[in-house]
């Protein structure tokens, strides 16, 4: 199911590579067409499984993956609409398609849980989700400005020089990807408190949940790095470039939490 | 119809002869109606720009066209032919298309692939347009020539890239601050080169420029010639530099006047905030380890020098894929022209054919009804027309040369169609808006109103 978004993803990721490269207006145009249709086939597999579970499929690693991805697909989407710039594109991509290799491959079974009902579940989940497709978005940008950054305090004005829009204009992308994802991260945790609060205590997921967990602990600490990078970076200094370096570690660690201490070492949300 | 190319530009004609046969000086308008009025050519389009004077022709007979345009240019310019004839260039037909394909899009210009001379190519035709010296033949060639400089421009990166020191400071600062409304922008010495660089800066509409200089009364003097610039005293330079985004430096001091620790310093108050400097003095006014400050982006004069021989380089490079874009456009163009060639030869059929068909039905005029007359009228030219439809379509889809030759000559022969040449010529006029629409149909020969 998940394959069919995955090719149209591949396709765009292919066109968005060859406008990077050349900047032929028709292959933008094309590659931004391919990645609708694959958002648009997207969501409609999500809206299925939606459907068939009758919640939004984010219990197990592989269908939050997929989740996690189309959140990030209409984000970027929503960034391209606004700054008329595609040369994001061919970065944001090549991680799309990476992660949405994980559910196309590895299908799982949506758990059925009582406990999984109720509206605080969903928006715990949706938050937490959209919050790091914000993170992904951050991180590639923080990416590109490093890159061009290099380029112009080097005097070497090449490549992405040529492609890439301004440092100011990455900054602000940068800055306000942040500021979504840590509103986000926050409605998230805070929910998921609650949530954990009142979720019956037979489960014994929910008897797992304390801050020794390591699922929690990373978030809490991607928690402290955003709100570092969100409220004090600046104030001492760390504009620019070390702004967007700290958006690259906060991913780093947003991607740990979502990969491998997901599928093996968490208790609590090993759903 | 020949398409005849006239003119000189800045590869044969030393710069005075250029400003002496500049038709913009008089007006372009001026120029083209006394052009118009010699009846020199029967389409005529003048380029006219700091580089160049060009006049295309479309014509039936060259020299004696080339003759006239000679007459023409020495004449409206009051200049002696012969100082003229050692630097002027002629071309015809697809070499001169050629020519204005590599003008347009920038391949001819004095600094490979700026972008301005598009715009004054265009503007050339859009005069003659409406002075009414250009027709069908220099609207299509012109037309052609605006689709390559399109192309070249978005297909090439002929165009890309600062290539002279000014530019490539503002386009950095753009590449740097984005939109450049709102920065600020300080200028250390009060010299002519830092007041050059300050006025390219205020053209790209930045909020505020200053101007810091040891002499105060420099400082207002050169802040009153930029026009919208304030001075400050030298006291001030740090608190001015902490506001600024952007800093010219070009005093005549033989040491550096900003050394790293005090660029560190201003850097301080500014949380950081990027600082551009552009240090374009000669020895340097910026110790060079300032650069190495993180938001601190410092260029020297060579720095700039070495991006703009970079980016020539890269335009350099670009010029084979114009030149491919160019001929692909040439090709395109000679099939066109090709395809006018049998256009006599199909009106002269027609009129062949029409004339026998008229003289065949006013014979019958007389012995005929009225109504019965029209429908013969009809029924006649609905079989001439039939007849013609497909030699026509034929003719018309020769694109090459020779056999249209062969085509054109063996119709000609057959229907001895140069016999009367008399009528060909009467309705000149006619075939001529005719050709315009009838590319691909067959037209009545008879319009409703001129029926019996």
């Amino acid at each position: 199911m998940n394959s069919i978004p995955l090719a149209l993803y591949l396709a765009a990721l292919v066109a968005y590579m060859l406008h990077f490269a050349r900047r032929q207006p028709d292959v933008g145009r094309a590659a931004t067409t391919l990645l609708v249709a694959g958002a648009l086939a997207h969501t409609f597999v999500v809206g299925m499984q939606t459907m068939d579970v009758g919640h939004v499929p984010v219990t197990n690693a592989s269908s939050a993956i997929s989740t996690f991805v189309l959140l990030l697909v209409l984000a970027y989407l929503y960034t391209e609409m606004t700054t008329e710039e595609r040369a994001m594109g061919a970065f944001i991509l090549p991680l799309v398609v990476a992660l949405q290799t994980i559910p196309a491959l590895h299908p799982m079974a949506e758990e059925k849980a009582d406990v999984l009902h109720g509206p605080l579940f969903g928006i715990h989940v949706s938050s937490l989700l959209f919050a790091y497709a914000s993170f992904a978005l951050a991180c590639v940008i923080g990416i590109t400005y490093v890159l061009l950054f290099k380029e112009i305090k080097a005097k070497h004005l090449g490549f992405f020089y040529a492609r890439l829009p301004s440092l100011q204009v990455l900054d602000t992308m940068n800055q306000r990807a942040i500021v979504i994802g840590w509103v986000c991260l926050t409605i998230g945790l805070v929910v998921g408190a609650i949530w954990a609060g009142q979720a019956p205590s037979y489960d014994p997921r929910v008897q797992a949940m304390s801050l020794q967990d390591p699922k929690i602990f990373v978030a809490i600490v991607c928690w402290a790095v955003y709100s570092f990078e969100l409220f004090a970076a600046r104030r001492i200094g760390w504009g620019g470039r070390r702004a967007a370096y700290l958006s690259a570690v906060g991913f780093a660690i947003v991607l740990l939490n979502f990969l491998p201490i997901s599928y093996f070492l968490t208790k609590s949300h090993n759903f | 119809m020949h398409l005849l190319l006239v003119g000189i530009s800045h590869r044969t004609a030393p710069v005075e002869l250029r400003e002496r046969l500049d038709f913009q000086a008089h007006g372009l308008d001026n120029a083209l109606r006394a052009l118009g009025d010699r009846n020199v050519a029967s389409e005529a389009v003048i380029v006219s720009t700091c580089n160049r004077a060009e006049l295309y022709a479309a014509c039936e007979h060259v020299e004696p066209t080339r003759a006239a345009i000679a007459d023409f240019v020495g004449d409206y310019h009051g200049i002696d032919r012969a100082t003229v004839t050692p630097h002027v260039y002629g071309m015809t037909d697809l070499d001169a298309a050629r020519h204005l394909f590599r003008v347009a899009a920038g391949l001819d210009s004095l600094v490979v692939g700026e972008p301005q001379i598009l715009g004054q190519v265009k503007d050339a035709h859009t005069a003659a347009a409406a002075a009414h010296t250009s027709g069908t033949f220099l609207h299509r060639l012109f037309h052609s020539s605006f689709a390559v400089g399109k192309r070249v421009r978005t297909e090439t990166g002929l165009g890309a890239g600062a290539v002279s020191v000014g530019f490539a400071a503002v386009s950095l600062s753009k590449k740097i601050f984005g939109d450049l409304k709102g920065r600020n922008v300080l200028v250390v010495g009060a010299g002519e080169m830092g007041k050059l660089t300050a006025m390219h800066m205020k053209s790209q509409g930045v909020h505020q420029v200053t101007i810091v200089s040891r002499t105060m009364a420099h400082a207002a003097r050169t802040a009153e010639a930029i026009g919208g610039a304030s001075a400050a005293s030298w006291e001030e330079l740090d608190t001015r530099l902490s506001d600024a985004d952007i800093v010219i430096t070009a005093t005549g001091a033989a040491t550096p006047i900003l050394t790293k620790a005090h660029v560190e310093s201003v850097m301080r108050p500014r949380r950081n905030r990027p600082l551009f400097i552009i240090d374009i003095a000669m020895p340097r006014d910026v110790e060079a380890a300032a650069g190495e400050i993180e938001q601190v982006f410092l260029y020297n004069i060579d720095d700039l020098q070495a991006t703009v021989r970079e980016n020539l380089a890269r335009r350099a490079s670009e010029v084979a894929r114009a030149e491919q874009i160019v001929s692909e456009e040439v090709d395109k163009f000679g099939q066109w022209l090709r395809s006018r060639g049998v256009i006599p030869t199909v009106v002269a059929l027609r009129q062949r054919f029409e004339s026998i068909r008229r003289a065949e039905l006013d014979r019958l005029a007389s012995t005929l009804p009225a109504d019965t007359r029209s429908r013969v009228d009809d029924i006649t030219r609905l079989i001439v027309e039939k007849l013609l439809l497909t030699p026509t379509e034929q003719l018309k889809s020769v694109t090459d040369a020779e056999t249209v030759g062969t085509y054109s000559e063996a119709l000609t022969r057959l229907f001895a169609l140069e016999q009367k040449p008399a009528a060909i010529e009467a309705s000149d006029e006619q075939s001529a808006e005719r050709r315009e629409r009838g590319d691909r149909r067959v037209e009545p020969f008879i319009r409703p109103s001129k029926r019996l």
